[in-house]
């Protein structure tokens, strides 16, 4: 039980990748805040299974690219729970990876960037600046940033979504930098393609096959393959890791 | 292994009890051997330490005792020395401190009583250090001579490894018979450094020996006091106190009772990048030596007004002796200790409860931090790496929150700009501070420092003057007279 007794605030926790992050950490006794924007349902189901799981839930609606909200949602865990230990910056803004239908770079207006920008590098900053009061009362704290493989090896260029993520990257690093000092770790897991999940959906077979072709260990990753680093990254016994990524694609990126 | 600890001329080791104490710590253990002298025993050694003293030590070139002194220590800094060996391996048993504090701590404690040191310290307490070895002339005309004690008694205590040399030194420097009492918390350097001296000039050996008996048994220290001319003391007021009471009038009493350490750090020190490597020397100085030394920090004063707060200053500090405890493993605590720290957090952890102090760390740490934002005085911690930070809306408000504990004062740590330094200097030499260094030192006095704010040397001697009005008279009586 390698998290009893922690409290852990996964952002987009109701479905996907979030959804089994939070599952993996209640089923390490964990105390897991299933936040969520706006299915309150979904969120519901995943805390009753982190329950079932032998952890703890706590699901907060939050959209955490306000900062009111999330200001909010600090709050709440403040008063409820007293302690966190640990954040997953998983939530990131509505993406169709859509290889077939993508845009290409001179169809894509700067808004698409802004937007993917906003979903990816405002939401972990709005949320790491808010929670990280609680995250300093407690030593052995860290942050654990949701990137991706693409922005090592673009297999496919989704330039919003990945140049966001590029970007998610360089701002880990410097937050590592940065609370290095006060003992707060930040770290980075960059997946593959995670399939399935509501925004790989659309990823056609084909694509899947050339993916998995290319990749060591022959298959795509799946929701619970992203979970095991990151619990690693936020456990002690990455106590001497920071600003690191950790890339889970089974071996299509070496870096 | 049976390990003898002393040093005891004259005395038939296998004639003496020896009382058996077991250490251990680091997963390894050790038998020491203190020997138990009785009152015939100890007589006899007084006698003979003081009658050597007068007859060999007395009639010595300074020069000579600085040399043996260099040369032990030469020994004892080289790391292949078989003793500088066994100091390595059987002081972090002893002590409890880690292999690295113990070893890094010898290496740059020692390098202090090098030669070069020696000399700047007799130069330090004597504008001519020739006044130890004959009549020199003075400014004021006439001659001057210093003398130390025939029979110079040091009773140490602590466990803060080779302490004892400090004041064993200041005694052969000026030429006095020395008889040390071993602390029973690190009951070795001491004797080693008297067995080298003895290996290295045999008859500074003769003037000098290392003894223990148990704290306070009269039986066992009786002899000793009755004997000595002089008495360098360390520890509570409570035990100085009892040792004074046991002290004939007409004997010199010089004790250096427990100190609290504070440091401040002024806002000009607190930007972004200065900030980080401030906290690490503030926590170098709280976990070396686990704030055993008289020296060491228990508060630190913080300003308002950088770009880093105090409480961010106080985290920083945190994280730095978390860092350290890595590297530098707390010691295994004592019961007491252990409580005394758990004391302390709890009456922390209370005000913290009301929003009036910050608990930074869980019990389970290796560390304590506790940062207040209200100005308070100057306290005690709970030792063992337990600090208390203390926000102030200036450095200016320091002095008078220290001063109540002025019979306490002695080192402050400073970290601020020159001209502040010299301001603050100013006030806190006022109140009873001895000593100012920069954070990072504070455990690390530089080489003729004046311990207590006393002068280490000029204090255990007694000068002879020839009024320059009887030099002229005895021309009167000279043979050459016309």
């Amino acid at each position: 039980m390698k998290f009893r007794d922690r409290a852990i605030l996964v952002t987009g926790a109701s479905r996907g990748i979030g959804a089994a992050i939070a599952k993996a950490f209640a089923a390490e006794g964990g105390l897991v805040v299933v936040n969520y924007r706006t299915n309150a349902e979904a969120a519901e189901a995943v805390a009753t299974e982190c329950r079932a799981l032998g952890g703890e839930a706590l699901p907060i609606a939050a959209d955490v690219t306000s900062a009111e909200a999330v200001a909010a949602m600090a709050e709440q865990i403040g008063q409820e729970i007293g302690r966190l230990d640990v954040v997953v910056n998983n939530a990131f803004a509505p993406y169709r990876f859509d290889p077939d239908n993508r845009a290409r770079f001179w169809e894509i207006p700067w808004e698409s960037y802004s937007q993917q920008f906003e979903g990816a590098v405002k939401a972990a900053y709005t949320v790491s600046r808010a929670m990280l009061p609680l995250l300093q009362r407690r030593s052995g704290a860290s942050i654990v940033n949701v990137a991706s493989d693409l922005v090592t090896r673009p297999s496919i260029p989704y330039h919003d979504y990945t140049t966001a993520k590029a970007a998610l990257v360089g701002f880990s690093r410097n937050l590592a930098a940065e609370l290095g000092p006060l003992g707060i770790r930040v770290n980075c897991v960059a997946p593959g393609l995670v399939y399935p999940t509501d925004a790989s959906a659309a990823t056609k077979e084909e694509v899947r096959e050339m993916l998995i072709a290319q990749t060591p260990l022959r298959r795509l990753a799946t929701p619970a393959d992203v979970a095991g680093p990151v619990l690693f990254l936020a456990s002690d016994w990455a106590g001497f890791v920071t600003g690191q990524t950790l890339h889970v694609d089974g071996g299509l990126v070496m870096a | 292994m049976i390990e003898h600890a002393g040093h005891l001329p004259g005395l038939d080791a296998q004639a003496l009890r020896w009382r058996h104490t077991s250490h251990a710590a680091w997963g390894e253990s050790v038998t020491l051997a203190l020997p138990e002298l009785d009152e015939a025993q100890a007589t006899a050694l007084c006698e003979s330490v003081r009658n050597n003293a007068r007859a060999r030590l007395k009639r010595m070139e300074t020069a000579r005792i600085v040399d043996a002194i260099d040369a032990a220590n030469a020994r004892l800094l080289d790391r292949k020395h078989p003793l500088r060996r066994k100091a390595e391996h059987l002081l972090p048993i002893v002590t409890g401190y880690d292999r690295e504090t113990v070893r890094l701590g010898l290496t740059s404690y020692l390098k202090t009583f090098r030669r070069p040191q020696l000399l700047r310290f007799l130069a330090e307490d004597f504008a001519n250090p020739a006044v130890l070895d004959g009549f020199q002339p003075t400014a004021k005309g006439g001659f001057l001579r210093a003398h130390g004690p025939e029979l110079l008694l040091h009773v140490w205590a602590g466990n803060v490894p080779a302490l004892s040399l400090w004041s064993l030194v200041c005694g052969l420097l000026v030429k006095a018979g020395s008889i040390g009492k071993l602390a029973s918390a690190e009951p070795l350097t001491a004797g080693w450094f008297a067995n080298l001296i003895a290996e290295i000039d045999p008859e500074i050996g003769q003037c000098l020996a290392i003894v223990w008996w148990k704290g306070g048994e009269e039986a066992g220290e009786a002899p000793f006091l009755k004997a000595a001319d002089t008495v360098m003391a360390y520890g509570s007021n409570t035990t100085l106190t009892a040792l004074r009471a046991k002290l004939p009038i007409t004997t010199r009493f010089l004790p250096h009772g427990h100190k609290i350490g504070f440091g401040m750090v002024g806002h000009e020190a607190l930007d972004s990048r200065k900030a980080t490597a401030l906290a690490r020397l503030a926590a170098h100085d709280v976990a070396r030596y686990e704030q055993q030394g008289c020296y060491s920090p228990q508060m630190l004063f913080v300003e308002r007004g950088g770009r880093v707060s105090p409480a961010e200053f106080a985290r920083y500090v945190a994280q730095e002796l978390t860092a350290i405890a890595h590297r530098h493993p707390r010691r295994e605590l004592a019961a007491a200790e252990s409580a005394a720290i758990a004391g302390w957090r709890s009456t922390q952890a209370t005000r913290a409860m009301g929003g009036a102090a910050e608990l930074i760390g869980e019990p389970s740490d290796p560390w304590s931090v506790v940062h207040v934002e209200t100005p308070e005085d100057l306290s005690p911690t709970g030792l063992n790496r337990t600090l208390k930070l203390v926000a102030v809306e200036s450095l200016d408000e320091v002095p008078a929150l220290v001063a109540p504990y002025r019979n306490f004062l002695q080192t402050a740590g400073i970290a601020a700009s020159p001209k502040r330094l010299f301001q603050l200097g100013e006030e806190l030499a006022e109140i009873g501070v001895t000593r100012i260094a920069p954070l990072g030192r504070m455990t690390a006095p530089e080489a003729g420092w004046h311990h207590d704010g006393r002068f280490s040397l000029l204090d255990l001697v007694t000068v002879t003057e020839i009024e320059q009005s009887t030099e002229a008279a005895s021309e009167g009586f000279a043979p050459y007279v016309d």
